[in-house]
């Protein structure tokens, strides 16, 4: 139950939801910008012809079921794997010609981490930081503190939350201009699952930029600017949650003054299945909340309103089930 | 294939399996056709003790020697080393890949489970020994070579005993443990040991007792080739597998199930005790962790101070071995006719009447390849393909260094490996000589171990290019140990044969004892040619492993 409660917690509640728009945003602050990236392994198309772009100080959400090319996706970047077809660019860089580079500016978790097992927590952490020439070790105590991750311990004795931590830590350490991360929150606990989205939030607004895959809404619908659904390795949506919020159908009860006259309802765009009872109506919403409150306005005295918090989930699935939305 | 835990265990074994008979059947098609060259009726004019003690019989012929060589040494090690790791992957094995609560969780019990994986191995082993006896006959008749009055089935059997044996070993100490590494190791221990105790013992005089605490002894001390099955060493090597089998499922029965953890070493101890944590750390902790080359370092070093132990004390007790030999032996053997020595050719050749030619038979030529490849080939196999395997590869790749640092840094552990292996070898060997005062020469001892080095060098870089082209470490381990066991009996072939004598030319092996440099000392032609192999293999990874994706799993 306090699971669910925590999921239903609308973006606002935390303190980051703030208003984004991107339609006057220019290439220059373009951090990763894909152009028709496709990977074929054979026949399986994992990657179709992905077109992204994900601006500066940004957290971007790239949601999708299993097997939709979300890690093909990472990898690709991560020149892990090579393209088919299509560039991945990562702050003006190549992803494949200026990997090394690059890498310098990236800090990067993959999914379904694999770390040494022999090699404590710290250990760990020392040789990634060795390899990238030397972290700031105060920020890494900061980052082990924040996450309450024990780095004494052998990274094989710890549960795969705890391992996980370990994993967020050498992302965070060397306070990449990018960070990528693939299902961060796997094996999380709630409360560390908070400490780690406010610590994207932090990142995002020093102007810094976290690509984040998952396939859990309520992490994304928290802490992205945008999201990014993909399906069967095909882009089928991409806009910022706000958006997606706005499309998403909710019910709204209204307890009115006086008797309600259904007709004022129906007339108003992204209202349907209106129910009214004397003083007391309930619809189903798919709009502008403001554009309903305006029709209400001057007609009715509003004694109590109530909406469902907005959901991506529902959206979420309206993509993943229907198939033609894809196509 | 997946009816039952015992058909699952035949689906994961048979591919290996099925290349070990392969394996042999192309080492005994080839050792006939060597040795069918030879004209042996020479040996019949040998003294009897000679004869005895390097097991001629009179009117012995290719199919006698060949078959006596590949079975009593190459296929029984290879069916007891398949054995030993099927075993100790069993129930060890389950449990170390975390799949064994799993496996357990399901309505089967602990004895099930048990019984299901020895019945396999004990399957694996009857159907290897007797295919292997078949295509062996089959092939002796095609190439019209009279086995005469060689009991190969005599031989089969005991080979089957023996190699049930081994397997359950590795069984009884994993399922008793839970650990894998100590099946493996000490079940290896037992095997090596034995091999060598069995092999070496009944050469001087009252060792023939002594040969008897080893189970080899009960595999070919009674030699079944000639003289029939001894149901009672068959019947003791049956017996003890089967008290190995109640031993292990009783240990495994009442003892908790082991998680995935890695358990705790001297060092964890001595890095949690507060007088000795900051020594510890530095030395097992951060400089561990300093470089790519120094952190694989630090993952093989169970394979390097195996192998530096064997050479080590195997070099050391070699010299005074040699001066125990029975003198009237060393006259025959010092009578041996022109040309003879090629019955060594298996070996590594090499004249038995002279401590180098000794050393060169019982090591050199042999066990001491060996030895510093199963280093090498460890860690270039894990180099490339064993990061992806564990999947760290994509993480290690993150960080700003190019692919190639990968594969020169693990490189350098390789030669770093090899170098301390050839180090020990020869330190085993100028003590081991000193103390018996053979008085071998130390600079053609350093230059043996040389150019042993650069041969263990050629194996582990042939690893490294396969894991650096395929990504799989499977094929990394295999391909390497396989191409160098056949360039190996490539150069023996080549020995024995005068008229296949160029194609050891071929192999590596021909450059590393070809010169003979226990004799003549370091050839650097020699040297050149080996290097010049191993700096192509290492190159070649390079654009092999740049120009391809990293594989998410072996």
């Amino acid at each position: 139950m306090r699971l669910k409660r925590t999921l239903d917690i609308d973006i606002t509640d935390w303190g980051f939801g703030r208003p984004v728009s991107f339609e006057g945003s220019t290439m220059s602050e373009c951090a990763i910008c894909t152009k028709g990236l496709t990977k074929h392994y054979g026949k399986v198309e994992a990657l179709n012809d992905l077109d992204l772009d994900i601006q500066k100080g940004e957290v971007f959400g790239f949601l999708g079921p299993n097997g939709a090319g979300k890690t093909t996706t990472i990898r690709t970047m991560m020149d892990e794997i090579r393209a088919t077809c299509g560039t991945a660019t990562i702050l003006g860089m190549d992803s494949h010609t200026d990997a090394l580079k690059l890498r310098r500016s990236i800090g990067y978790l993959p999914g379904d981490l694999a770390l040494y097992p022999k090699l404590t927590g710290n250990d760990t952490i020392t040789y990634y930081a060795n390899l990238r020439g030397g972290v700031d070790t105060s920020y890494v105590k900061v980052l082990a503190e924040r996450l309450g991750a024990d780095l004494t311990k052998k990274v094989g004795d710890l549960s795969s939350g705890n391992r996980q931590k370990v994993g967020l830590i050498q992302a965070f350490m060397s306070k990449p201009d990018i960070i990528i991360m693939d299902e961060p929150s796997s094996g999380l606990d709630p409360l560390v699952q908070r400490e780690l989205q406010k610590m994207m939030r932090e990142i995002a607004d020093e102007g810094r930029t976290v690509f984040l895959s998952s396939h859990t809404l309520s992490e994304v619908q928290r802490v992205a600017d945008r999201v990014g659904i993909i399906r069967h390795g095909r882009l089928i949506a991409l806009e910022t949650v706000q958006a997606l919020r706005a499309k998403a159908v909710r019910q709204v009860e209204i307890e009115l003054d006086a008797p309600v006259d259904v007709g004022v309802f129906e007339s108003v765009e992204g209202v349907t299945e209106v129910r009214a009872q004397n003083h007391h109506v309930v619809m189903t919403f798919g709009g502008d909340m403001g554009a309903l409150l305006r029709a209400v306005e001057g007609r009715y005295n509003i004694v109590d309103i109530s909406t469902q918090s907005a959901d991506l989930e529902e959206i979420f699935l309206t993509y993943y089930q229907d198939e033609t939305a894809g196509a | 294939m997946l009816g039952s835990v015992f058909l699952k265990t035949i689906r994961d074994r048979w591919v290996g399996w099925t290349i070990a008979v392969v394996a042999i059947w192309l080492f005994v098609w080839l050792g006939l056709v060597a040795y069918s060259g030879l004209d042996l009726s020479l040996l019949d004019t040998f003294p009897e003790a000679y004869r005895t003690l390097i097991g001629l019989r009179p009117g012995m012929d290719a199919g006698g020697l060949s078959i006596s060589a590949v079975y009593g040494t190459y296929g029984s090690i290879t069916f007891a080393a398949m054995a030993l790791a099927m075993g100790a992957a069993s129930i060890a094995g389950e449990e170390h890949q975390g799949t064994l609560s799993l496996l357990l969780a399901n309505p089967k019990s602990r004895s099930h489970v048990f019984i299901s994986k020895v019945l396999a191995l004990v399957l694996f082993s009857a159907v290897a020994t007797l295919v292997t006896w078949a295509i062996s006959a089959s092939t002796a008749s095609m190439l019209d070579i009279a086995l005469g009055d060689l009991d190969l089935g005599a031989l089969s059997t005991h080979m089957f005993a023996s190699t049930i044996f081994y397997g359950l070993l590795a069984v009884a100490v994993g399922a008793a443990t839970g650990r894998r590494g100590a099946a493996v190791g000490a079940s290896t221990g037992v095997l090596v040991v034995g091999f060598l105790g069995a092999g070496l013992l009944p050469l001087i005089d009252g060792g023939d007792e002594w040969a008897k605490l080893f189970p080899w002894y009960y595999f070919n001390g009674s030699e079944p080739l000639y003289n029939g099955v001894d149901w009672g060493h068959v019947g003791l090597l049956l017996g003890a597998s089967a008290i190995l089998a109640i031993v292990g499922l009783l240990g495994f029965l009442r003892r908790d199930l082991r998680g995935q953890s890695v358990g705790i070493t001297m060092v964890d101890r001595l890095r949690q005790n507060p007088m000795t944590r900051k020594l510890a750390d530095r030395l097992a902790g951060s400089s561990r962790v300093s470089s790519i080359w120094l952190k694989t370092a630090s993952e093989h070093q169970i394979a390097l101070v195996s192998a530096c132990s064997y050479m080590f004390f195997v070099q050391l007790i070699l010299g005074p071995f040699y001066t125990a030999l029975p003198r009237s032996a060393m006259d025959m053997l010092a009578q041996l006719p022109e040309g003879m020595d090629v019955l060594f050719a298996f070996f590594g050749g090499g004249d038995m009447s002279t401590p180098e030619g000794f050393f060169q038979i019982e090591t050199f030529g042999m066990m001491a390849p060996i030895m510093v490849m199963l280093v090498t080939i460890a860690v270039g196999a894990n180099a490339v393909a064993g990061e992806e395997a564990k999947r760290t590869m994509g993480l290690l790749l993150a960080n700003p260094i190019k692919r190639s640092r990968i594969i020169v840094e693990k490189a350098w552990t390789m030669v770093f490996y090899a170098s301390i292996v050839g180090v020990v070898a020869f330190a085993g060997t100028v003590l081991g000589s000193a103390l018996a005062e053979l008085e071998m020469s130390t600079w053609n001892i350093a230059a043996t171990c040389i150019l042993l080095t650069l041969l263990g060098i050629v194996g582990g870089a042939l690893a490294l290019a396969i894991g650096s082209g395929t990504g799989r470490k499977g094929a990394a381990v295999w391909g390497a140990t396989g191409v160098m066991v056949g360039l190996h009996v490539l150069n023996s072939i080549g020995a024995i044969s005068d008229s296949m004598s160029g194609v050891s030319k071929l192999s590596p092996f021909y450059y590393y004892l070809g010169g003979d440099p226990l004799n003549s000392g370091l050839d650097w032609g020699n040297v050149l040619v080996l290097v010049a192999i191993a700096i192509v293999l290492i190159g070649v990874s390079f654009p092999l492993f740049q120009r391809r994706d990293v594989r998410e799993k072996d």
